[in-house]
């Protein structure tokens, strides 16, 4: 089971949220080049080990939170 | 020729035998079981949204995660209501049936000059049941994972969490010094809910118990 703190609602089961994914800077759609759009698109850095993530707490506070995870342990921790 | 009006129908088919109150289909089944669960979508429930710091939240006077129950002047009769804070910025508020159009101007003149205040009537889009009895924290616990320990979930609390896999709304508001915990979900899911505790409540003595207004 893997706990998130929300800092709404306190630490809840990770069924309530919905994953939001490595939060990636969005470039600029007038000057991007194609590779710069594909990556912002599909490309994730994808570490063992500690990453900092978005979630959407979808059956409580309904708001985003960012928190970091550690993808080899699943330890959560505020950032 | 037959006279013919409106009737409201909740998600959740009323047991038998089933009357008209207040303009809504319900239960005429009273029990007297020691816990029982009761449908009580025919309340009124109306949402607001505002910023959760800012005029609208002071005059509101209700933190996420507390109940408060008021008195309003709803036409010309004063009406209790439960303020719920159930969400940061988001409150729901409860109201005795076909109290939609006093509650929604009443919360209309409450918003604060400036915030940005939405107000919306989810009388027949939400689902509400209420669970009642000394064992209703114990059927409840079969369905969330939350702590409904009186430390974490006293008397006036609410929280949202996942309730039956469903995103429910729970409100502790104990009647007479008896556990009851009102739960709301999407209109979709209430018959789901309803048979879910139903069905949880069923090794201690759960009976169905028919909604008289106003209750609450």
């Amino acid at each position: 089971m893997i706990l998130i703190p929300c800092p709404w609602c306190g630490s809840r089961d990770a069924g309530e949220f919905a994953y939001g994914g490595e939060p990636t800077p969005r470039p600029d759609p007038r000057t991007a080049t194609r590779e710069q759009w594909r990556g912002y698109l599909y490309l994730r850095n994808n570490v063992a080990g500690w990453t900092t993530e978005r979630w959407y707490h979808r059956m409580g506070c309904r708001r985003y939170l960012t928190v970091q995870r550690n993808t080899v342990t699943n330890e959560v921790r505020q950032p | 020729m037959a006279e013919t009006g409106v009737v409201a129908r909740s998600p959740i088919a009323p047991a038998a035998p089933e009357i008209i109150l207040a303009g809504w289909a319900v239960s005429a089944r009273r029990s007297g079981a020691a816990l029982t669960v009761t449908d009580c979508t025919p309340l009124t429930k109306v949402a607001i949204k505002a910023a959760p710091v800012g005029a609208t939240a002071e005059r509101l006077e209700v933190p996420f995660g507390r109940v408060s129950r008021q008195t309003w002047t709803l036409g010309d009769r004063d009406c209790s209501v439960m303020v719920v804070g159930s969400g940061p910025g988001e409150w729901l508020v409860l109201g005795p049936p076909g109290s939609q159009v006093s509650l929604i101007h009443q919360l209309s003149a409450l918003a604060g000059d400036g915030d940005l205040v939405a107000v919306v009537d989810l009388s027949h889009g939400r689902a509400l049941v209420r669970l009642t009895g000394s064992w209703a924290a114990e059927v409840l616990a079969k369905e969330t994972a939350m702590d409904l320990g009186d430390s974490v979930c006293p008397d006036g609390a609410a929280f949202r969490s996942a309730v039956a896999g469903l995103a429910a709304d729970v409100i502790r508001d104990d009647r007479d010094g008896t556990r009851s915990y009102l739960v709301g979900c999407e209109r979709s899911s209430g018959q789901y809910l309803f048979d879910s505790l139903l069905e949880s409540g069923a090794e201690f003595g759960i009976e169905v118990d028919g909604f008289v207004p106003p209750d609450i």
